[in-house]
């Protein structure tokens, strides 16, 4: 096969067109209004580990004017600002790009089905993402009953540790006897250690049933209520005495494939949790991020809604049994 | 010192952990969609064989192992060490049992072998994928048989033993499959 060939089959090239289809119909039907917001902005995300690629404005016969412009790693902002002016429940299929993501599950560009339900919390929008993926995922493989799991329950059926209450000590213990000693040091912050531990022990063996089970289905599984530490653009709560971030993760076949918030509408909060992540930038020797101001303005009046972002590369892959996500990109970064 | 960090990872690059020389068989990049990335290789121990499985937070430098490879002619076993020749510059090099391992079954003299060099010394020793030996011993074969049905044991030069089919006689030679330990064919004259 040779570089300038489609590394994706034709059968996997028309699944993706008929996914897209099934998907703009399913929200079609619930009152969703499709939307498109701009690829390119003039502010981006401030997480210290998502990277965004970065461009420049050149007006007509000028070299020198430099205006910078970030392609969107998430449509996330414009679509909050789409809300917080009225727009109601919305959803966006759209190409995004992250820099250094690359890999068997990752290009660095990307196609992501972002919606939001204006009104609605992260455990209502949780059913339809499980009324959409059952219907996308059924006519390819039997599916098992889905599973909810908290953040904490699942930490402690698989490593009998209490995520919230252990400290750096306990979990470092923990990385050592499973045999991920001397990845991070004890310099490193509690949240990494915790997602040492989630991504390597935890999320392989999430949506995937036992091989000692009889029945081997795979099915969907939502992990929720995470630190709030790693509340991202959640809100918080109290659940069981403990605070949470009103946050999920959905799993399949022990692949994450899609991360949700009740969104955050406190803008104070939010502009504090901007700046936490522009000083751990700061710390870890990467560039600060400007302030997404128009972005800022807008969380003042977000109306109370949930939002979820799922990538559509890696529904393919589940679907089409694919190991590699090249295997549904007709050309993927390598080809491009 | 030289070193390699996770971004350049991919299979076969050679590094050093835990003091051995080791060999990436697979990397896998393990990023959630909000956290921290790592790194996830399989490796081979290059000394042991043994295959393990590390993680590195991405970004990190590991030390580069000094290994290459190199095309070499085996030319002659002492009884202790086998004797190679670069067949350019004519440089000899000896390799001993550990770095011969298996490969000792299949080494005939003149033939080119891949040997695999660690600060300049022998490590491994990887035969042809295909080698023609002669049959040193075989039973005798009934004459006119013909049918892949059946097989025997047959002694190669090398002290090699394979499966045969039962038409092949002492003094043909076969060509074998080094990475299977099986019998392709008759050699062809």
């Amino acid at each position: 096969m040779t570089q300038w060939q489609a590394s994706a089959s034709f059968e996997l090239i028309r699944l993706r067109a008929d996914t897209l289809r099934t998907i703009r119909s399913f929200f079609h039907k619930n009152n969703v209004l499709e939307v498109d917001t701009p690829t390119l902005s003039s502010a981006t995300v401030p997480d210290p580990f998502i990277e965004s690629f970065q461009t420049q404005y050149v007006p007509l016969m000028q070299t020198m004017q430099t205006n910078h412009f970030y392609l969107h790693t998430s449509p996330e902002f414009p679509m909050k600002r789409l809300l917080a002016s009225g727009s109601g429940s919305i959803f966006q299929i759209s190409k995004v790009f992250r820099q250094g993501e690359s890999g068997k599950k990752h290009n660095p560009e990307f196609t992501l089905l972002e919606w939001y339900r204006d009104g609605w919390d992260h455990l209502q929008l949780m059913t339809e993402v499980d009324q959409l993926f059952t219907l996308l995922l059924s006519p390819h493989l039997a599916l098992g009953e889905t599973r909810l799991l908290t953040y904490e329950d699942a930490f402690q059926e698989m490593l009998g540790i209490n995520p919230h209450r252990a400290n750096k000590k306990d979990l470092l213990d923990c990385t050592e006897k499973i045999g991920l000693a001397n990845v991070l040091d004890e310099h490193e912050d509690k949240d990494r250690l915790l997602e040492l531990l989630f991504s390597h022990i935890i999320e392989p063996a999430l949506g995937k049933s036992n091989k000692s089970e009889q029945s081997n289905k795979s099915y969907i599984c939502f992990i929720y209520h995470y630190p709030v530490s790693q509340a991202s653009l959640a809100k918080t709560c109290m659940h069981k005495g403990q605070l949470v971030a009103e946050r999920f993760e959905v799993f399949i076949d022990g692949m994450e494939l899609g991360n949700a918030f009740h969104e955050l509408n406190d803008v104070q909060e939010q502009r504090q949790r901007f700046e936490k992540d522009n000083q751990t930038r700061k710390l870890m020797g990467l560039k600060e991020i400007p302030m997404d101001e128009y972005f800022l303005e807008a969380v003042a009046t977000l109306p109370a809604c949930a939002g979820v972002a799922v990538g559509i590369e890696r529904l393919l892959m589940i679907m089409s049994q694919s190991q590699h996500i090249n295997d549904v990109i007709a050309f993927p970064f390598d080809r491009a | 010192m030289a070193s390699y960090s996770t971004n350049e990872f991919r299979s076969g690059l050679k590094l050093m952990i835990d003091g051995d020389p080791c060999s990436i068989v697979d990397n896998e990049v393990v990023k959630p969609g909000k956290g921290q990335a790592f790194n996830r290789i399989k490796i081979r121990n290059l000394k042991t064989g043994r295959v393990v499985e590390r993680t590195y937070k991405s970004g990190e430098s590991v030390e580069a192992a000094d290994v290459m490879d190199t095309d070499l002619q085996y030319l002659y076993n002492d009884g202790e060490q086998w004797h190679f020749m670069h067949p350019e510059t004519f440089e000899q090099m000896a390799a001993d049992k550990t770095a011969v391992g298996d490969a000792n079954l299949w080494l005939k003299e003149q033939d080119m072998c891949t040997v695999t060099l660690w600060n300049g010394n022998p490590l491994v020793v990887t035969p042809p994928n295909f080698v023609v030996l002669t049959v040193t011993d075989t039973d005798p074969g009934l004459k006119g048989d013909t049918s892949c049905g059946g097989g025997k044991p047959a002694t190669l030069e090398t002290a090699a033993v394979v499966q045969v089919p039962l038409f092949i006689a002492i003094g043909e030679e076969l060509k074998i499959d080094t990475r299977t330990g099986k019998y392709v064919s008759r050699a062809k004259g």
